[in-house]
């Protein structure tokens, strides 16, 4: 069936399964940011913003996102023009390998959207469903405190 | 993946749930959170019935005449963090709502979904039968109302009738002095249960007058500890009939090895977790 969905801020209509993990649809549309960690709900590197709140692409099925508005982190900044949650990443040196970090800056983004002066707590409640086996967490999180500053001035 | 899913379905209300649930039974799978749902392997299921878009809006959370009302789509990050919530029975149902996972699962598992699909390891469903919660239910008859002793008397697949749909849960605000607890023990900060415990107890001065003692993650659904309840119900809260109670709900669980832990040591954390979510729920009731 056709799903139509607004990715990115543009609305499409995608052929699929309407059974189908929108992760599977996502990255055969050519979502490559949306990577294919667990696949099954535990470590966040699948996360994308559904209407506004993070949540993992592998645990929706296709049919669920007709009519919904995604964001992925291709929308997020370009490498001329980087969000500032992707400037603070590089400036702290949040990334090793980098396949956490789609995940972490969405789940990031979700919160400065809901909570733009966001505590330390704060930030760790909310990537706490984002796993990266190499930075650790503390550049993650000091990148996205020093984010939301910048954001806020 | 669901691979002979022909259609998605997008039903307006609960009626026409039932309706599409009547005309192709088992070959429909209910769509709320999709967290179980997206795990499902079964190859007769062709039709997907998304009930997220109905209205009346089914994710609200409502309160009129000392009764909170929680609607079957209400996601459990909203309930965890619904600050009128956090006032009946001292916030132990957004306690439980906040051990579920971590913020994206919880942005998207609804409190129907967890309260139907409930598996072993289920927090919510665990303080919504220590809290005597009803669940209102729409089926193509008629529509019922369950107590929580009742819908959890088996697993909720095997209580709802063909075509029949869980539409909200009602949560009576208590009156009177009482105080209530939830406790998640689990081996890291977002792993499954491997004991829940929830505990409403109220109180007639400073003598429990009743008491109700809900375990999960040891069966295949949380149960109530009627031994645990009745070492409470009369006697002032102190250490001996604390202790008792502990002993007997350890005493009345009966439970199997999982990859989690063994039976042993979960009957063992039962007595453990029941004593500390008694003390933590006396204290919520009694200030101190």
């Amino acid at each position: 069936m056709d799903i139509h969905v607004n990715i990115n801020g543009q609305a499409v209509a995608w052929r699929a399964n309407p059974g189908e993990n929108l992760l599977d649809v996502l990255r055969r549309e050519g979502f490559a940011s949306v990577k294919r960690g667990c696949n099954q709900g535990d470590c966040g590197a699948c996360t994308i913003l559904v209407d506004g709140t993070a949540q993992r692409a592998c645990l929706l099925l296709a049919g669920q996102a007709e009519g919904r508005s995604l964001v992925t982190v291709e929308a997020l900044g370009t490498p001329a023009e980087p969000h500032v949650l992707q400037q603070a990443v590089v400036e702290h040196g949040a990334v090793q390998c980098g396949f956490c970090t789609p995940g972490m800056l969405l789940s990031a983004k979700a919160l400065l959207d809901e909570n733009p002066s966001p505590t330390y707590a704060d930030v760790c409640a909310a990537l706490d469903g984002n796993l990266c086996r190499c930075t650790g967490y503390k550049k993650i999180i000091e990148a996205v405190l020093d984010a939301s500053g910048r954001l806020r001035k | 993946m669901i691979e002979n899913a022909k259609v998605c379905l997008y039903p307006k209300n609960p009626g026409e749930v039932v309706r599409i649930l009547e005309q192709e039974g088992r070959r429909a799978l209910i769509l709320a959170g999709g967290t179980t749902a997206s795990q499902v392997r079964d190859p007769g299921v062709t039709t997907l019935v998304d009930i997220t878009r109905m209205a009346p809006p089914t994710d609200a959370l409502t309160h009129e005449d000392g009764e909170w009302f929680l609607g079957c789509n209400l996601r459990i990050q909203q309930l965890a963090a619904h600050a009128g919530l956090k006032q009946v029975f001292c916030g132990m149902l957004c306690d439980a709502a906040l051990s579920v996972g971590s913020r994206p699962i919880r942005n998207a598992v609804t409190l129907g979904g967890n309260a139907v699909s409930v598996f072993r390891w289920s927090d919510p469903p665990v303080a919504l039968l220590a809290m005597d919660a009803s669940f209102d239910l729409v089926g193509p008859e008629r529509e019922r109302t369950l107590t929580a002793d009742r819908f959890y008397s088996r697993h909720p697949r095997r209580i709802l009738k063909p075509a029949e749909i869980l539409k909200r849960i009602r949560v009576g605000v208590p009156s009177g002095r009482h105080g209530g607890a939830f406790f998640k023990f689990a081996r890291t900060a977002f792993d499954l249960a491997v004991v829940d415990v929830a505990v409403c107890l109220w109180f007639d001065s400073d003598i429990c007058s009743r008491a109700r003692v809900a375990i999960g993650a040891t069966r295949n659904v949380p149960w109530l500890s009627t031994r645990a309840a009745r070492m409470l119900v009369g006697k002032r809260l102190e250490g001996k009939s604390i202790r008792a109670a502990a002993r007997a709900a350890r005493e009345e669980t009966k439970t199997a090895d999982d990859i989690r832990t063994g039976r042993e040591y979960r009957e063992q954390m039962v007595e453990v977790i029941v004593r500390r979510t008694i003390e933590r729920a006396g204290d919520n009731a009694l200030g101190v």
